[in-house]
């Protein structure tokens, strides 16, 4: 199958002016200004292939979003070399416009005012599509996102899930063979994300889209994502499949309890590493597999109030990948 | 071209639903032009001319002004400002769209909405001035003044969206947008007639583009103007919009490279 991203060597610095403090600072700066360039992204090398979904990772700051920037074409790189479907990105042609699409959970595209349908009819227009792709493509989208009745309503209305699958059909009306979908279930609720989730998978099971993903919910991209790239501070760290990570830097999950008495914290140690204790709640780092047994032995012997199991933030397993590189 | 026509219908559609800001921006504009006429109604008294402007040519030229106003100076400059700031620009430079296209699509929007005001609350005041307005008999001159009245909107549209290029640059570019807008108005004769400033300066502000956004135009409408002499105004003007949206592409172009370097 043919490439749908390659990069060699990506690399972007950004400039930023620096200003010294003070009201002083401020005027010196007004007339000489001096800038200190940091590198966003540092020499990365990767290959997606088509229809591939893969989850970009990293913590904040890593350069994540400067590469989907760079990979739509916003950004220009400071050297290194891309293309994205056979185009150089950044050179932003019309035709590979058309066959891409980028999608920030926290920027928004719908025009406010005015329900999303309207939004929906100039991307028609924008992007060339017939009335009967249009819409064939929207039913479908409709469906898919359980749309609805929302298209009638004005945008600002809208709950910010609601809007946020809007946003989704919006990006995808057009059928992009190109997904860049940079922390799509961010401020949703539980049962939101789970459907967003849902929705980008059969979106690329029915399209065979390439879909690259950033997020900060591990959730996301455990259910989604068999490959992983994970970037730190600009550079590329991990490629490869997800199982391995998980397992290679993630080898525990997180316990917590609530009890409803003064517990004493060193009896705990048999169960797991005591992570914290204060008020009456204790966090656990369990190994994978104690993790059913270390749960029923806390709920048998203590008196616990509530117990949540959680898998180990993303941001963590990135750390423990960077101490360990 | 669909694209614009859509974009067009849309901003329509949403400048319709913002009632409460359109009723605010048309009162203001309306108060202005209350304002002005009462202010020249007392001034001019019981002369027979003021300033070379009869009675009927200045109260004309007051209410001109606010068909103006709504057809010259609605560009979306503040718009361009704000979605510069705010990295909604991205959303567009990733679609395969002119944002300058987009944007006049819009702008006509805004401005066929305010112009049908305008003629309304014109309509309104010449009832009330009882038919005390200079209206001219040459088709020539309704030409030449719709033709200098086109090219007027879009100078101020191309000029307005060169400042407000700035915002790639600055986060701090509605400051100078406005105080641009305003010197433009003031230097475009919205507020008065320049004929009331010394011969020097209204020299050298002839020496700008300003004027032919509204002092020319009205002169135009007014048969102060000979038609020869309006076509080489319009000639002029014709010029220094394309000097402008020279410069204005050429700042945007650069603009977007620098957003594309420093990030969005």
């Amino acid at each position: 199958m043919a490439a749908a991203i390659e990069t060699k060597g990506l690399t972007k610095d950004y400039r930023s002016p620096l200003k010294e403090p003070g009201l002083w600072g401020g005027v010196k700066s007004l007339f000489d200004r001096k800038y200190k360039d940091t590198r966003a992204v540092d020499g990365v090398s990767f290959s997606i292939e088509e229809g591939e979904l893969v989850g970009f990772l990293g913590a904040n700051g890593a350069g994540k979003t400067t590469t989907l920037k760079m990979l739509s074409g916003l950004l220009t790189p400071t050297s290194g070399a891309a293309t994205a479907l056979g185009h150089v990105p950044w050179k932003r042609e019309p035709a590979f416009q058309r066959s891409i699409s980028l999608v920030m959970g926290q920027r928004s595209q719908l025009w406010w005012e005015i329900p999303a349908y309207e939004t929906f009819r100039l991307n028609q227009a924008i992007y060339g599509l017939s009335d009967a792709d249009f819409k064939k493509h929207l039913d479908e989208l409709v469906d898919l996102l359980e749309l609805g009745e929302h298209l009638s309503v004005p945008v600002k209305k809208l709950s910010l899930g609601q809007r946020m699958r809007c946003e989704l059909a919006a990006a995808l009306l057009h059928r992009p063979r190109l997904l860049l979908l940079d922390e799509p279930t961010i401020g949703l609720d539980v049962v939101m994300q789970k459907n967003v989730r849902e929705f980008i998978k059969a979106y690329n099971k029915r399209s065979g889209a390439t879909i690259m993903l950033t997020s900060h919910n591990m959730t996301d991209v455990v259910a989604l994502c068999r490959r992983v790239i994970v970037i730190e501070k600009g550079r590329l760290l991990y490629d490869g499949a997800l199982d391995r990570l998980v397992e290679r830097y993630a080898d525990h999950k997180i316990l917590r309890a609530r009890f409803t008495t003064d517990v004493e914290p060193g009896d705990l140690k048999g169960l797991g590493v005591v992570v914290k204790y204060e008020e009456r709640c204790v966090t656990l780092e369990v190994p994978r597999a104690k993790i059913a047994a270390s749960a029923a032995a806390l709920l048998r012997s203590y008196p616990v109030a509530d117990l949540n199991v959680e898998e180990v933030a993303i941001d963590d397993i990135v750390r423990r990948l960077f101490t360990h590189a | 071209m669909k694209k614009y026509r859509v974009a067009y219908q849309i901003a329509l559609q949403e400048t319709l639903q913002r009632r409460s800001t359109l009723i605010m921006d048309r009162l203001g504009g309306f108060a202005v032009v209350v304002s002005l006429y009462s202010f020249w109604t007392a001034l001019i008294g019981d002369k027979a001319t003021f300033l070379g402007y009869t009675r009927a040519e200045m109260l004309t030229y007051v209410l001109a002004l606010n068909i103006l106003r709504s057809f010259v100076f609605t560009g979306r400059g503040w718009q361009l400002v704000g979605e510069i700031s705010s990295g909604r620009i991205s959303s567009y430079l990733i679609r395969p769209l002119s944002y300058h296209g987009y944007a006049l699509a819009l702008d006509l929007a805004q401005k066929t909405i305010h112009v049908a005001a305008s003629f309304f609350e014109v309509s309104l005041l010449a009832v009330c001035v009882r038919g005390e307005l200079f209206l001219p008999r040459d088709p020539a001159t309704w030409l030449l003044f719709s033709v200098a009245v086109l090219l007027s909107s879009l100078l101020f549209f191309f000029l307005e969206f060169m400042v407000s290029s700035l915002a790639f640059w600055t986060s701090e570019s509605g400051g100078p947008l406005f105080c641009f807008e305003l010197f433009l108005q003031f230097a475009a004769g919205a507020f008065f007639p320049l004929d009331v400033l010394p011969l020097g300066l209204r020299r050298a502000l002839e020496a700008t583009p300003f004027p032919y956004m509204v002092y020319f135009p009205v002169r135009i409408f007014l048969e102060k103007v000979p038609p020869f002499e309006a076509m080489g105004m319009l000639g002029m003007e014709a010029l220094w919009l394309m000097a402008v949206f020279t410069a204005a592409m050429m700042i945007w172009r650069r603009g977007v490279r620098s957003y594309a370097a420093e990030g969005g």
